[in-house]
């Protein structure tokens, strides 16, 4: 096909002998389908050391001849070897298939022949405003095929056309009449004016960008696992209606990190390259998918703003276009400096916050202060006793203190260990010590609230629960080399969690233990009396043994050990007041509350430098193997490109600066096509993934260098640029396909009539929900599950589910479906939407059985095709009127007289059908989720496969 | 150049000119027959050898010393050490430190006229041994199961590339207008690690991907028509719309629309084609019992929840997914795709053992292969059709020693190792009874006919008519091939018949 379209672009240029030969238009896409493989950038693959990719080389002159000598094609060995009939010596060469035609060759040899003037790649060369209108660059295409601009289309036709376009909604048909009532000129530019500036207008247009940046819900490969993306979709969708420039719309998404003081929403854009994969898959190696996620940045990042493919450029110099490896690493080590890397939990993240959230945590955050200050108020009430108390307990000296599973018992100031480093799910503690000499009576052992990993106290070590479990709690007496269990009686603690009482520690059974459980957060006292009060000499010694055998890691974070030689009797373990009790237990509620609140707001990963210090050195990935490192490299542009522009710093928000400035010849006409092709069906430059040397020719230079200066220079305003192109005569024309523009213009690449293509997948679905009354219009949040068919997530090692949402969620917008990479929504990849896993820069339009499966039989068509049936029917009561309103609503045209007879029909004889089987009426109704309060089943049955022949006409898949 | 090759992105489906609901359209259509149909079956470039294949994908990946590749030399350093040369310079998923080398656990034995070695968890496939050509010298260049998977199926190990089975409907087209060309059938649990991205069709037309049908539910997603509403009322449904977009396409011109109408009536024909060729029930008791196949049955495996916990009892479901593939490319199909899941034997849980689970795989799979083998000659499909077997890679000849020190009845297991495993490949245009390739005495390297994944890639295309290296397909600036853009892949001359 690209080499079809060239084929006429070329020969009618050939034919056109009168116009001079242009060496971007004519002659380098020629160049570099046919040569640069051998005689190009890729210096490994290059032959004879020849370059024709560069004008000196080309016309350098050796050992008395050159491959070109302007003005002298006879003289030229160019011309000469793709003459030759010899087949060692004609190039190319005939292995290669690439065949040079006789008329392609004779442009080559008149190219030379009028001197062999050289320009860069059409695409590269600097965007310049031309001359004229929008519609003239049109008409002028037009009549060089004898060809005109057609009239303007029906203004229900319009109406439906732009609400579509705009908003991916159909209007009402009240909207439509009252457009199509108005006789007034600017009714047509009030309509787009408010089109645009409907909430909807993002949701539609930031489809196009999610597409392009790889959105999705979920994590990607094989666990496949959910993450929060959401808030980045939501800011797109506001970032579009805001009509945000595109120079701080890139700036903020690459950067908005490296920004001075970044705000949240421009910490919140980030999260557009986040959307990378990561595999939690078992055994991968982190680096190895960091890397692949830095590269896929970069990829992306070329591919959507500039319009090339830098893929290839990983392996080896780019064989067409001015990218060397080293280039691409220079460029890679750009992005190459943010802190993700591949991790389980996404980290860096952020949490994002609505108001009413952030109003909520600032609450229950001032409610745990009120509450800490209260426990602080009573427990100084108690604090005489506990001084009393406490006098009576003597500290012990630490000798050595282990712990089995190799986690280290640190000495505290206080007399306590701290257990800190390898957390196993279970743990013996054994602490030795000498006690005071004397006559001890009783032990006691503290646990103590200590800071964990996630900064909230406990007194076990695990976060999430920080309780613990003593299963068995022994004491030895080492004297010498003798070492005696000491008994223990009269078990006795502040507080036992219910079914784990301190008895439970000394029983001698290891399924049972002392645990204390809710109260988790709070210091805990367990006292054992000594059987026989014990003898402690110089050389005594004794041994605590704290055996922890619960597993999923319950054990003590912070501990004391101390000895009494009171009277057994007088030793009892705290017992705060009832206000202290009080103010401890709404204390921990409190900060539960707290806790449980955090972790319920969204985390979203985001982008994050490196510190300085901690800066990755960028080297050449040979071959592209992260594993075979070459030379190093430091961070930059693409030199074919421009420099970073003056003052700014040589990272990613240096590179996205460069991206938008005024000279990048690529980002402006890239963008401009790329919303033409929204617009039109097809791109001016149709190959919109590929505006390098083997990309398809525009097919209106002029008119795409119009639009994309007029984009730049008027403030990167993507509503003014579309409304620019919706407001001209050539996207307003007539849709009605005639012989003649068949023949002279099959694919409408020249814009003879007005665009008519099936529309989107997501507007598929809304247009549908929408007619049928059922479409909610509530914006932004989390992704909804909508009716997809049972057992279709079935990841390995993810235990998510699908649930079918009810309710409100059921109807959301098809850009709000949660989006799973694995296993996409089944019907929007049906129509031909993406899974999210690479950059897609378009979706190739198909036309399969699969598609008339959806619109059939899935009951979210189902159920729209029984809320348009239910809205027919109570619009009139007589059949034909019904079957006219549906049309109406559908279509939003008027109904021509005939129009209605085959749905009458059909209605008549479905409904025959079902009145002679009733059974079967309910059975569908009850399928379509149906309700008619005063019409009959059959009646109503038949209605709905009326409708639903209406939600399947080809006329309203279409945009017209 | 393939002729496809240069009339792709746009209007993939033209009208097809098949038969219509509404008489008036045929007439419409005979003046306006402007394209093909996509999956209109074509001219291979080359002469093919088979027209049609069946891979039968082991996911998880079987271990090949306990299968194919014979090495007695493991029972003398069983539960040693593994040498240095094992383990220097070597990536492992899970292996750390020094594992020790784990004996084959099962006896082999020669079978046939070939004189084929296999393993005694062979014992039905043993009997087929001469139709076989088994590689046990093939590598890959990956080491985790997902992009191993993608390696291997779309010859990239990341997302977003054309599979198997899509590069050959794209090039071949299919027999039946009234099925998918290209169908992908599931056994032994829910999706392979690398998701349904091993059946899509990546920068190829979407029409190309692969069609999951599945077992129990409507065989094709939305094909049942709703609850209440059958065939005849579908029929008259269709017949009304057909009448009405015509009318709408005089007045427009669009042959998009001739197309769209096309489809719908493909889509009525797939709702009786389908489920015709889906029901295996229609099968003699005979040829059920060749497979071993079980109408009806629903594994429990498809709804696990832990998919570690496989279903270990007599489970027909990959048996009746291999008399389906003989139903569906008796029927026209051109690529069936099969994914059995549950071979991943580490031996870190019950249920991933090469000693207890690695048997019962073997049973539940072997019977029905070694009688789509047999059912295809006797049909005389065999010479006709390409069968593919194999994991994305093979498994160490070491114990995976972080999972356990000592041996453990129900726990033996070994790591994944790319170096060398084995694959067969058998029917038409295969030699059968050849051994191609040798391994060290450990089974570690190839030291005979190394044969990458690129080279199968290669030689499973040219089988089917297909050039691997011409055979491409432009997108985002590159010639796309399944074989990848360097020209390492060769097509293994010597295994063709």
């Amino acid at each position: 096909m690209k080499h079809a379209v060239l084929l006429v672009t070329l020969c009618s240029s050939a034919v056109s002998a009168a116009e001079p030969v242009q060496f971007s238009r004519d002659v380098l896409p020629l160049l570099s389908a046919h040569c640069f493989a051998c005689h190009g950038p890729d210096e490994h693959e290059r032959q004879a050391e020849l370059r024709l990719d560069l004008e000196a080389e080309a016309k350098l002159v050796r050992d008395g001849s050159a491959v070109i000598v302007p003005g002298n094609p006879e003289q030229s060995r160019l011309i000469a070897r793709l003459l030759s009939p010899d087949p060692d010596v004609v190039m190319p060469p005939p292995k290669s298939n690439k065949r040079l035609k006789p008329e392609q060759i004779e442009t080559l040899r008149r190219w030379v022949a009028e001197g062999a003037r050289w320009q860069r790649h059409w695409s590269f060369e600097p965007v310049v405003k031309p001359a004229g209108t929008l519609d003239e660059a049109v008409k002028t295409g037009l009549a060089q095929k004898g060809l005109a601009l057609r009239p303007a289309a029906a203004p229900e036709t319009l109406v439906r056309r732009l609400s579509l376009d705009l908003i991916g909604l159909p209007p009402s048909p009240a909207q439509a009449e009252a457009f199509a009532r108005d006789p007034s000129p600017s009714a047509y530019a009030r309509l787009v004016d408010e089109l645009l500036a409907q909430p909807q207008f993002g949701e539609h247009w930031g489809r196009m960008w999610l597409d392009l940046a790889r959105y999705a819900d979920t994590k990607g490969y094989e666990k496949d696992l959910g993450r929060t993306m959401w808030p980045w979709r939501d800011w797109v969708v506001n970032a579009l209606n805001a009509d945000m420039p595109l120079t701080q719309f890139t700036i903020e998404q690459l950067a908005g990190d490296l920004l001075p003081n970044p705000t949240e929403q421009q910490l919140i854009a980030t999260a557009m390259h986040r959307n990378t994969m990561s595999n939690d898959e078992g055994g991968t190696d982190d680096e190895e998918f960091r890397t692949v996620a830095v590269k896929d940045r970069v990829d992306t990042t070329i591919q959507v703003w500039m319009g090339l493919t830098m893929g290839c450029a990983k392996c080896h110099t780019h064989k067409y276009d001015p990218i060397s490896n080293a280039e691409y690493y220079r460029f890679y080590a750009l992005f190459n400096q943010t802190e993700d890397a591949d991790r389980y939990d996404d980290a860096p993240r952020i949490p994002v916050v609505s108001p009413e959230q952030r109003a909520e945590q600032v609450r229950l955050a001032a409610q745990v202060k009120r509450l800490e200050e209260e426990v602080q108020r009573v427990s100084e009430a108690d604090a005489d006793l506990a001084a009393t108390e406490e006098a009576k307990w003597s500290r012990i000296t630490v000798v050595t203190a282990e712990a089995r599973s190799g986690a280290t018992l640190a000495p505290q100031d206080d007399g306590s260990l701290l257990a800190k480093g390898k957390l196993e799910s279970e743990d013996t503690y054994t602490i030795t010590f000498t006690p005071r000499v004397g006559r001890l009576t009783a032990i006691r052992l503290e646990a103590l609230p200590t800071k964990l990993a996630d900064g909230q106290l406990g007194v076990g070590r695990k976060p999430a629960d920080p309780n613990f479990v003593v299963s068995e709690l022994t004491v030895e007496l080492l004297t010498g080399d003798a070492t005696q269990t000491v008994p223990l009686v009269a078990p006795r603690a502040d507080f036992s969690q219910e079914g784990w009482p301190i008895a439970a520690a000394i029983d001698g059974d290891l399924k049972t233990g002392w645990a204390v459980s809710p109260r988790q957060r709070e210091r805990h006292v367990a006292m054992f009396d000594f059987a026989e009060p014990l003898e402690i000499t110089a050389d005594s010694k004794l041994r605590v043994t704290l055996t922890q055998n619960y597993g999923d890691r319950l054990v003590l974070a912070q501990f004391r050990c101390t000895t009494s030689e009171a009277a057994p009797s007088g030793l009892m373990p705290p017992k705060e007041s009832a206000e202290a009790r009080k103010a401890l237990d709404e204390l921990a509620a409190a900060q539960k509350s707290l806790r449980d609140f955090e972790a319920s707001l969204p985390q979203l990963p985001i982008l994050r430098e490196l510190p300085a210090g901690r800066q990755r050195v960028t080297k050449i990935h040979q071959r592209g193997s992260f594993l075979d490192l070459g030379e190093e490299v430091s961070g930059d542009v693409l030199s074919a490109f421009g420099k970073l522009p003056d003052g700014s710093p040589r990272n990613r928000l240096g590179a996205a600066q460069w991206l938008v400035s005024a000279d990048n010849p690529l980002t402006p006409r890239v963008w401009a096509n790329r919303i033409w092709a929204r617009l039109f069906g097809l791109g001016i430059v149709e190959s919109e993934e590929d505006f390098g040397a083997l990309g398809t020719p525009p097919s209106h230079p002029a008119l795409l260098d119009w639009l994309a200066a007029e984009y730049r220079d008027r403030g990167w305003s993507l509503k003014s640029l579309i409304r620019t192109i919706v407001l001209s005569e050539t996207y307003r024309q007539a849709s009605e396909i005639t012989p003649d523009v068949l023949e002279a213009d099959p694919r409408n690449v020249l814009m003879s009539r007005g665009a008519r293509f099936r529309l989107s997948a997501e507007v598929i679905r809304d247009q549908s929900l929408a007619v049928a009354g059922l479409l909610s219009l509530r914006r932004g949040g989390p992704s909804v599950m909508p009716p997809q068919p049972a057992g279709l997530w079935r990841s390995t090692y993810n235990g998510q589910k699908w649930i079918d949402a009810e309710g409100e969620d059921r109807y959301r917008r098809g850009l709000y479906t949660y989006l799973k990479r694995t296993t996409p929504y089944p019907t929007l990849m049906t129509f031909d939407g993406g899974s999210g896993e690479v950059c897609q820069v378009r979706r190739i339009r198909t036309n399969t059985p699969l598609q008339a499966l959806v619109t059939l039989n899935d009951p979210v068509y189902l159920e729209a095709a029984a809320a348009l049936a239910r809205r027919m029917v109570i619009s009139a009561p007589d059949a034909a009127a019904r079957a006219a309103n549906g049309l109406r609503l559908a279509l939003i045209r008027p109904i021509h007289a005939g129009e209605t007879e085959p749905l009458l029909r059909l209605q008549h004889e479905a409904q025959v059908a079902f009145e002679a089987s009733p059974e079967q009426a309910e059975a569908f109704i009850k399928a379509s989720r149906g309700h008619a309060e005063h019409t009959p089943p059959a009646e109503f049955a038949a209605w709905i496969v009326t409708a639903s022949a209406v939600l399947n006409l080809d006329e309203f898949l279409t945009r017209n | 150049m393939h002729p496809l090759v240069d009339s792709t992105r746009r209007h993939f489906f033209q009208s097809s000119g098949l038969g219509f609901g509404a008489l008036a359209l045929n007439a419409l259509l005979s003046r306006d027959s402007v394209a093909e149909n996509p999956l209109t079956p074509r001219q291979p470039m080359l002469a093919p050898r088979a027209k049609r294949a069946i891979y039968l994908h082991m996911a998880g990946s079987p271990s090949q010393l306990e299968m194919f590749d014979h090495k007695p030399e493991l029972k003398k350093l069983h539960m040693q050490d593994a040498p240095a040369s094992f383990l220097e310079g070597k990536r492992f998923a899970f292996i750390k430190g020094v594992p020790k080398v784990l004996a084959g656990q099962f006896a082999f034995q020669q079978h046939g006229e070939s004189g084929q070695v296999m393993s005694d968890l062979l014992p039905n496939l043993a009997k087929v041994a001469d139709k076989l050509c088994v590689i046990r010298t093939v590598h890959t260049e990956q080491f985790n199961h997902a992009p191993a998977q993608l390696f291997i199926h779309t010859g990239s190990p990341r997302l977003g590339s054309a599979s198997l089975g899509s590069w050959v409907t794209y090039g071949l087209g299919s027999a039946n207008e009234n099925l998918p060309g290209f169908v992908v059938l599931l056994s032994g649990g829910k999706t392979p690690d690398a998701g349904k991205s091993l059946w899509g069709a990546g920068f190829l037309p979407s029409v190309y991907q692969g069609v999951q049908c599945r077992t129990s539910g409507d065989p094709v997603l939305y094909l049942g028509d709703p609850a209440g509403l059958d065939r005849k009322l579908r029929r008259r449904m269709l017949d009304t719309l057909a009448e009405m977009n015509a009318a709408q396409q005089r007045r427009h011109g669009d042959a998009e629309t001739l197309s769209r109408i096309a489809q719908y009536e493909l889509a009525y024909r797939m709702q009786t084609a389908v489920p015709e060729v889906m029901d295996i029930s229609r099968e003699p008791q005979h040829i059920l019992d060749l497979y071993g196949a079980q109408p009806g049955f629903v594994s429990p495996a498809e709804s696990a929840d832990d998919p570690r916990v496989l279903y270990k009892g007599d489970d027909p479901t990959f048996a009746n997914n291999c008399l389906l593939a003989r139903r569906l490319i008796e029927n026209g199909v051109r690529f069936v795709q099969l994914y059995d899941l549950g071979w991943d034997h580490h031996g870190s849980s019950l249920g991933e053992s090469i000693d207890e689970t690695l048997p019962i795989k073997c049973q539940q799979t072997e019977r029905a292969i070694a009688g789509l083998i047999l059912d295809l000659q006797q049909r005389g499909l065999l010479d006709e059709t390409l069968i593919v077997w194999g994991g994305e890679f093979g498994r160490t000849p070491m114990m995976q020693n972080n999972v356990r020190s000592e041996l453990k009845a129900g726990y033996i297991g070994r790591d994944h190792h790319p170096y060398a495993y084995t694959m067969w490949l058998a029917g038409g245009g295969i030699k059968g009874g050849l051994s191609y390739g040798a391994t060290d005495e450990f089974g570690y390297y190839p030291v005979e006919n190394p044969v990458s994944i690129r080279d199968l890639q290669a030689t499973v295309l040219h089988t089917l008519g297909l050039d691997p290296h011409r055979f491409s397909y432009a997108y985002q600036g590159l010639d796309n091939r399944l074989i990848g853009p360097t020209n390492e892949g060769r097509v293994l001359q010597d295994i063709l018949a």
